[in-house]
Order: C-alpha cells, then sequence, then structure tokens
C-alpha cells in the first residue's frame, strides 16, 4: 500500500494485451455482445453458440432451469402449470424478485447486502404503521414515499460505512440487519400492524398494491398498447442505428425479439385471465406484473444505459482501473447501497400488502429472504464476484426459487426440506459460477 | 493470475525491508511483543505501552469495555443487582455459548475467511448430543453421545471447508447455504417446528449433560482444584522462563513472570471467591464453581495450545497474514482451511452441547436462533481483538468478547424498559459489533504489519 509498483502493472498489462491480439478470433469474438457484430440472424446464432461456449452463458441456464423446475414439478403434479397455480407462482416469487434485483445492484460492485431481506421487513412495518386509522392515519402515497426514503436512508448510512470507512460490506450490512430488526420491533411496538380492514381507504389501496387486478378487457388493452410501445421504439431505435452506420442487430432479430415479447405477453394475459377461483370471479392480471416490469425496466436502464450503470460494471470489473480512470469509488459504491435499499423498500411495500397483518415473527421470516435473494441472483446468473449480472436475472431467479417452493409445497413437503432444497440450489449455482469464471478469458 | 510477475514481488518486499531497517527503533520495536525485546520490568512495560499506541492494543480495549460495562449498569440497574455473586455466574452461563463459538468462529476468521453457519451447526451439534442420550432412543452413555456430536459437526465443517479451499467458493456463501442448509435440518431432526427434546437431571446418564453448565463444584472442592490449578500452571510458567533464561533464549523478564502468576491468583480467587456466595434462597443453598468454568478453560488452553504452540497454528496465522507468501513458503492452503473450517464446526457442536445444557437440558425450536447465536460469536471475536481480516487474534480474544457481549445482553434484560427491551437486544450488539469492526478498521489502517494480500 506504502510503495506503488508503478511499473509493474502497465508491464503485466502489455503482456496479456499481446497475448490476446495473437488468441484465434473467435475467443476475441466471444468478447463481445453477439448482437454487435453480427450482420444476419444467422451470424448472430452462431456468435451467440460461441459466446456460450466460451462460458458467458447469460440467462440460459436459468431458462433451462426454469424449463426443468417447471417439467419436474408437472410431472411430479398435474396441478403445477394449471392457470391457477401459475399465477400463484408469480405471486410466491414477487418479493424474492425484487429483493433479488435489489441485491443485484450491491452484487455488480463486488460488495453484498444481507441487509435486504430486513430493510424490506423494516420497510413493510413502517408502510403498515403509516397508514393506521388509530396512529398517524397517513395518505397510502405518503406512507409509501417515506418508507421508500428511509429505506434508501439506511442504504446511505451502510453505504457510506462501506464505501468510506472500506469496512467489509458483509459486516456493515449484519451489523445493519441486527440494528433494523430491533427499529422493526421497535415500531410495531410489540403488537401487529394489519393493513386488511375495508372500511379504510388507504389500508385498501396498499391491500389492492399486491392482491387488486386488472380487468380482463383492460389487461388486453394495456398489453396491445404496451406492446405496440415497445416494438416501435426498439424497431425505430435499431433502424436509426442502421442508418446512421453504428453497430446494430439486423433487422430480422429485432423483428424476432418484438414478436417473442408479443408472444410472452399475450401468454401471460390469457394465463392470467383465466378464472382461477373455486367459486365465484377472480380473473385478471394482478397489478404485481407491471411493477415488477416497471422495477426491471428502471433497473435496467439505469445499469445498462447511464453512465452511472457503466461505472458501477468498472468498479465491479476491476476498482483499480476504475479508479485510475477517474470514477469516484466512494460516490458509486455509496448510491450503489442506496439504490439496494431503496428496492428492497420497494418489496417492503409489497411484503407488506402481501402479508396484509406484520408481527414480530414475519419481521424475522423476512430476515431469511436475504437468502432466497442471493441465491435467485447467483441463480439468475449474476456473478458473486462483481462485474456481471443484470436485474432480469433477478426476475428469472426468484421464479426459480419461487416455483421450486410453491412445487415443493404442493408435494407435501415441509418447510424444512424446501430451505434444504434451495441451500443445495444456492450452493449449485455459487459453484457453476466459480467454475465458469474459472474458464472465463477475460478478467482476472 | 496466468502471468505471473515473478520478478515484482520480491522487489516489493525488499524495498519494504529497507524501509523498516531504517525507520525509527521505536517503531520496529511495537512490531515484536514487548516480552521478547524486554531485559527487566521497566523495559517490558516500555514496550508494551508503544505497543498499545501503534494500534496492536491486544486485549486492553476488551477489558476496559468489560469494566466499563460492569460500572453502567451497576449504576442504572434497579437495587444496583448487576454485580451480585449470583447475577455474575448467570452472567457467565449465559455468556459461555458466545464463548465457546467465538472461539470457534477465531480460527476461520484469522485465516482471513468467515463462517457464517457456527450457530446453526452448534444448535445441530446439541441436538444430536440430546437426542443420542435419550431413554427410550439410542440410551448412548454421554461421552458417546457428545463425541458423536463433535464428529458430525467437525465433519459438517469439513465438507464446507472443502468448497471454500477447493473450489474457492466464497466462504461466506458457502457457510450462508450451510446456514440454511442446517436450520433446516436442525428442525427435522427435532421433529417439526413444535418438536423439542430434553436430558433430564434425574437419569444419570442424562444428567452429565444436564449439569455441564448449572452443575456445582462444592466450595471446598473449587478451593483445593483451584490451589493444584494455580500452582501447576504458576511452576509450569516459573520453569519455562527460568529454562528459556538459563539457556540464553529470549524470556520475559523474572518480574513479569511472577506478575502473571500473582495475576492468574488473583483471577482465580476472586471467581471462586465470587462462586462460593450461597446465591439460593433462604431454603435452598446453591453455592461453589459451576461446571461451566472449567469447561470454558479447557477450551481456551486447547485452542491457545494448537494457535500459539503448534506447527498448525503458525500455518493458520501465516495464512491470514498473507496466503500467497504462505503458499510459496510451503504451506498446503487447502489442507489448513479445511481443518480450520472442521475444528470451527467441532467446536460449535460443544457450543451447542453447552447451549443446551444451559437452558435447564431443554431444546426446541424456540431455544435460540441459529442467525442470532453466529451475528453475537462473530461479534464477540471481534469485539474481543480479533481481526477480520485475519492473520490477527487469540483464543481469549473470543472469552472476553463473548463475556461482554453475555454482560450487555445480560444487563439490559434487568433494566425495566418495557416495550425498549426486545428491540434493544438487537440493537445493542449491532451497534457493538459496527464500532468493533470500524475500531478494527482504523487500527488495521494505522499498523505496520498485517496482510497486504488483501488490499
Amino acid at each position: 500500500m506504502t510503495l506503488d509498483p508503478g511499473g509493474t502493472p502497465t508491464g503485466t498489462v502489455d503482456a496479456r494485451t499481446a497475448v490476446d491480439l495473437t488468441a484465434a478470433p473467435e475467443v476475441a469474438a466471444a468478447e463481445v455482445p453477439p448482437e454487435i457484430l453480427a450482420e444476419s440472424l444467422g451470424d448472430f446464432l452462431r456468435a451467440w453458440w460461441l459466446r456460450l461456449r466460451s462460458g458467458n452463458s447469460g440467462v440460459l441456464p436459468v431458462v433451462l432451469a426454469i424449463v426443468v423446475v417447471a417439467v419436474g414439478f408437472q410431472i411430479a403434479n398435474g396441478k403445477f402449470l394449471s392457470p391457477q397455480n401459475l399465477v400463484n407462482l408469480f405471486e410466491q416469487s414477487t418479493v424474492y424478485m425484487v429483493l433479488a434485483m435489489a441485491e443485484i445492484f450491491a452484487l455488480l460492485l463486488g460488495e453484498i447486502d444481507l441487509s435486504v431481506g430486513l430493510v424490506m421487513g423494516f420497510g413493510s412495518v413502517v408502510v403498515g404503521e403509516l397508514v393506521q386509522p388509530t396512529g398517524p392515519g397517513w395518505p397510502w402515497w405518503a406512507a409509501i414515499i417515506v418508507t421508500l426514503l428511509s429505506c434508501a436512508t439506511i442504504g446511505l448510512i451502510q453505504g457510506t460505512l462501506v464505501a468510506r470507512l472500506k469496512m467489509p460490506s458483509f459486516i456493515v450490512t449484519l451489523g445493519g440487519l441486527l440494528i433494523l430488526e430491533g427499529g422493526a420491533i421497535l415500531v410495531l411496538g410489540g403488537g401487529l400492524v394489519g393493513i386488511g380492514n375495508s372500511r379504510f381507504t388507504n389500508e385498501v389501496v396498499l391491500y389492492d398494491i399486491f392482491w387488486g387486478r386488472f380487468d380482463p378487457v383492460v389487461g388486453w388493452v394495456l398489453l396491445a398498447v404496451l406492446m405496440g410501445a415497445a416494438g416501435t421504439l426498439l424497431w425505430f431505435r435499431d433502424a436509426r442505428r442502421r442508418r446512421e452506420g453504428l453497430a446494430a442487430p439486423p433487422p430480422s432479430l429485432t423483428a424476432v425479439k418484438v414478436v417473442l415479447m408479443a408472444v410472452a405477453g399475450i401468454v401471460v394475459v390469457a394465463i392470467c385471465n383465466v378464472n382461477r377461483a373455486h367459486s365465484g370471479t377472480i380473473e385478471g392480471v394482478p397489478y404485481i406484473i407491471p411493477i415488477v416490469l416497471v422495477v426491471l425496466g428502471a433497473s435496467t436502464v439505469l445499469l445498462q444505459r447511464t453512465r452511472f450503470g457503466r461505472y458501477v460494471f468498472a468498479i465491479g470489473g476491476n476498482p483499480e482501473s476504475a479508479r485510475r480512470a477517474g470514477v469516484s469509488l466512494p460516490a458509486v459504491r455509496t448510491w450503489g447501497f442506496v439504490l439496494s435499499a431503496l428496492t428492497s423498500g420497494i418489496a417492503g411495500v409489497l411484503f407488506a400488502s402481501w402479508q396484509v397483518s406484520l408481527t414480530t415473527n414475519i419481521i424475522k421470516t423476512a430476515n431469511s429472504y436475504v437468502l432466497l435473494a442471493v441465491a435467485a441472483a447467483v441463480i439468475g446468473g449474476t456473478s458473486l464476484f462483481g462485474g456481471r449480472g443484470r436485474t432480469i436475472h433477478g426476475v428469472l431467479g426468484g421464479l426459480v426459487i419461487g416455483g421450486i417452493y410453491n412445487g415443493l409445497y404442493l408435494l407435501g413437503v415441509s418447510s424444512q426440506w424446501i430451505d434444504v432444497v434451495v441451500a443445495g440450489v444456492l450452493l449449485a449455482a455459487a459453484t457453476i459460477d466459480v467454475l465458469s469464471r474459472r474458464g472465463a478469458p477475460s478478467r482476472t | 493470475v496466468t502471468a505471473d510477475p515473478g520478478q515484482t514481488p520480491t522487489e516489493t518486499a525488499d524495498a519494504r525491508n529497507a524501509i523498516d531497517l531504517t525507520a525509527a527503533s521505536e517503531v520496529a520495536a511495537a512490531d515484536v511483543p514487548p516480552e521478547i525485546l524486554a531485559q527487566s520490568l521497566g523495559q517490558y512495560l516500555r514496550g508494551w505501552g508503544l505497543r498499545v499506541r501503534s494500534g496492536n492494543s491486544g486485549v486492553l480495549p476488551v477489558v476496559l469495555a468489560i469494566v466499563v460495562v460492569a460500572v453502567v449498569f451497576e449504576i442504572v440497574t434497579p437495587e444496583h443487582a448487576f454485580l451480585r455473586p449470583s447475577n455474575l455466574v448467570y452472567i457467565f452461563g449465559l455468556s459461555t455459548v458466545y464463548m465457546v463459538l467465538a472461539m470457534a468462529e477465531t480460527v476461520v476468521l484469522l485465516l482471513g475467511e468467515i463462517d457464517l453457519s457456527v450457530g446453526a451447526v452448534a444448535l445441530f451439534g446439541g441436538v444430536i448430543a440430546f437426542k443420542l442420550v435419550q431413554v427410550p432412543g439410542p440410551a448412548w452413555p454421554w461421552w458417546a453421545a457428545i463425541l458423536t456430536s463433535l464428529v458430525a459437526c467437525g465433519v459438517v465443517g469439513a465438507l464446507q471447508g472443502t468448497l471454500v479451499a477447493r473450489l474457492r467458493i466464497p466462504s461466506f456463501i458457502v457457510s450462508l447455504a450451510g446456514f440454511l442448509l442446517f436450520s433446516g435440518i436442525l428442525v427435522l431432526v427435532l421433529g417439526g417446528a413444535d418438536g423439542f427434546v430434553d436430558v433430564s437431571a434425574s437419569v444419570p446418564n442424562q444428567s452429565v449433560i444436564y449439569y455441564m453448565v448449572q452443575g456445582l463444584i462444592s466450595p471446598v472442592a473449587g478451593w483445593v482444584t483451584l490451589a493444584v490449578v494455580v500452582g501447576a500452571v504458576g511452576t509450569k510458567l516459573w520453569l519455562r522462563a527460568a529454562a528459556r533464561r538459563r539457556q540464553g533464549l529470549v524470556a520475559a523478564p523474572a518480574g513479569l513472570t511472577a506478575i502473571r502468576i500473582a495475576l492468574v491468583a488473583v483471577i482465580g480467587v476472586a471467581v471462586v471467591l465470587i462462586c462460593g456466595v450461597n446465591r439460593g434462597t433462604s431454603l435452598v443453598t446453591v453455592e461453589g464453581v459451576p461446571w461451566v468454568i472449567p469447561i470454558v478453560l479447557v477450551v481456551l488452553g486447547a485452542w491457545t495450545l494448537l494457535l500459539q504452540r503448534t506447527r498448525f497454528g503458525r500455518y493458520v496465522y501465516a495464512i491470514g497474514g498473507n496466503p500467497e507468501a504462505a503458499r510459496r513458503a510451503g504451506v498446503s492452503l487447502a489442507a489448513i482451511r479445511t481443518w480450520a473450517f472442521a475444528l470451527c464446526s467441532a467446536t460449535a457442536g460443544l457450543g451447542g452441547i453447552l447451549l443446551g445444557s444451559f437452558f435447564f437440558g431443554q431444546y426446541s425450536t424456540n431455544t435460540a436462533d441459529p442467525g442470532q447465536l453466529v451475528l453475537y460469536s462473530v461479534a464477540a471475536a471481534v469485539i474481543g481483538g480479533t481481526s477480520l481480516f485475519g492473520g490477527r487474534g487469540k483464543a481469549i480474544h473470543g472469552v472476553l468478547g463473548g463475556l461482554l457481549i453475555g454482560g450487555i445482553a445480560y444487563g439490559v434484560s434487568l433494566l425495566e424498559l418495557g416495550n425498549l427491551a426486545t428491540p434493544l437486544e438487537y440493537i445493542l450488539p449491532g451497534g457493538v459489533l459496527l464500532v468493533a469492526v470500524g475500531v478494527d478498521v482504523v487500527s488495521r489502517r494505522g499498523a505496520t504489519t498485517g496482510s497486504v494480500a488483501h488490499v
């Protein structure tokens, strides 16, 4: 630390660059996203296959895992893929997904946030307490804003300790979660906070965030508008890039993407519009699906299309080179923890709405969700070592975890065995992460 | 990793040596234990003062913290009850599990790793031992049950250690999964969420486990044992130092050895005196040293010997200080790491048995929260003075840190806080953990030695 061996790293880097230049062009191609290099759909598929073989498999393993989970449980129990259960499964996975997206902000930086579960628990208690007519009696929107702000402040404090004082993130967030557990119990005041009373508008709105759903017709209309907008945007952006001579995917690839999106949307709306009640009518797309999509979209834009996002990946890939390139490590790290806690706060609002009534025991359950969040992120394909991952990984990994929980529950397996299975899945995902990282040609 | 810059480390090391040699002699002295350099007691004290000021304060901060906590709680608790002998003995019993788990965690922390599964593994080990002595049931003799439980935990640790050491999966992920796994298995072994297992004081075989924490040595036997132990330790210390001096090796000055022996004797007498006070009611006499004190001392002695006097211990410090240097010196990183995790888990298993014994021989899903246990044990080790970054720490740090955590936890429960009591049980250890790590980070920044590998 005292002696900066300025001469040496340059020498090493030079040697490595030289090796890369002489390497087979296939290896070099595998490091660049295939849509940038490809001229046609065939080119794209070939490049994608190369990339896959070199260890950059992206979302493929987790998609395969989803298929395996779906097929396996469908064979074991015919109800697994029924429309009722699929909606149920998505509802169970929602909190895992949002929490995993929160964790990914920390993981991308090469840090870890063990407090996401309790930030969520704390947020849920705060939002529930603030709308109580017997207590503060705030309007629902004010309660949500204050909850998100207080969660972000928690992230700011933890992030500052990690980024400025250089304390290890897992210890800061371990201490943080202990303090938050106390804080949440303090806010609960030894009692119970419920939002299930239909006489109070603010409680009803909070309840509907998770349990509310669109009318089937509205669902179709929304889907059409959304698909039209997204498709047009995607098509025109790629067309403009091609016109201006920038690297862009071939038109057929853009078309395939738009069609795939539309098909997925139609399948989801069709499934959700089946009546899933034993008696009476429960049908329509739950609000949580657009909520998850908005969180996913916002975090993806932030990480993939802004300077902040590029800095996050730069720090995760190699903090020292990011620092030398002029990135302010403390500022970006602190913001990473703020975003992680803020997203956990969103999960907290969803959690409060999902659980309807909150007790000390439910706060303890919330704590255990951090393991599922890390597991979901890593299963989705985000690396534990920083610099590799996307928030979509959290959504897909959350779906796998939710699917395992749901499927094992349908089979009548006790919750302890489910924990054992999830632990095994987490270890397997971490092992794959370590092994694939070892094989990857880039990064040291 | 691919291009091994063989030249560079040597150059850097050379340069650093050069700096050290030209540095002020005081700084150099501060890096060496003062008992090695000192020729007289005065010199020793001066060396020690230098060392404290340079950041290597050892157990001093935690001892001061214990004194502060004791004084503050004595003042603020109703009827100034904190320092009553009955409370002090209870605090020791409560702290036992944190002490033992913190000693377990210490060896892993020394390597620069962490084991987040100690809490779950401890409860797992405790439940196994309790299940094996059940009648009707396996009805194993108590020693076989304890041994099996420790071996089972050791195997668990070896498995986790293998994943960390051979596959190089980060230890906090492996042990996070282990935590989840054994929290689940624990409930399965207990027989469901409302299952429980207990040992009874009236069954002779089970009573050994029941009395491990609560059982008492009669005051007379306590004094005799103390005399024998202090005599043996004193003679050993004195003769060893004398032999070293005679043979011209570096040795502590005679005055220092005498002070150390006196200190051991004074602490021993104080403990036996406190434990000898009758802390029962007017109807029942409860007096004498609880069994758990010698048990903790034996664990402490074993870990101290293993870490300070064996090749394994030296390798652990070497790896924690700088893994690459240790590897180049021929230390098998994978083997040492695996063994450390195995021994950590086996010690944790013993902690679990003691925990069940402390709760009057009963284990249920409510006995302890594995997550909270591990946080308290890491906090105890770090508060005691063990570094999170590897290479710095001793078993005694775990004992002192555990005592501090137990004292705080019990002191808070004595205060009549109403609704604040439960939240404070979480907030205080969390705050203390953050403060301890903050001190660790800051003191490490100032230190001249220590690992460069983690930077």
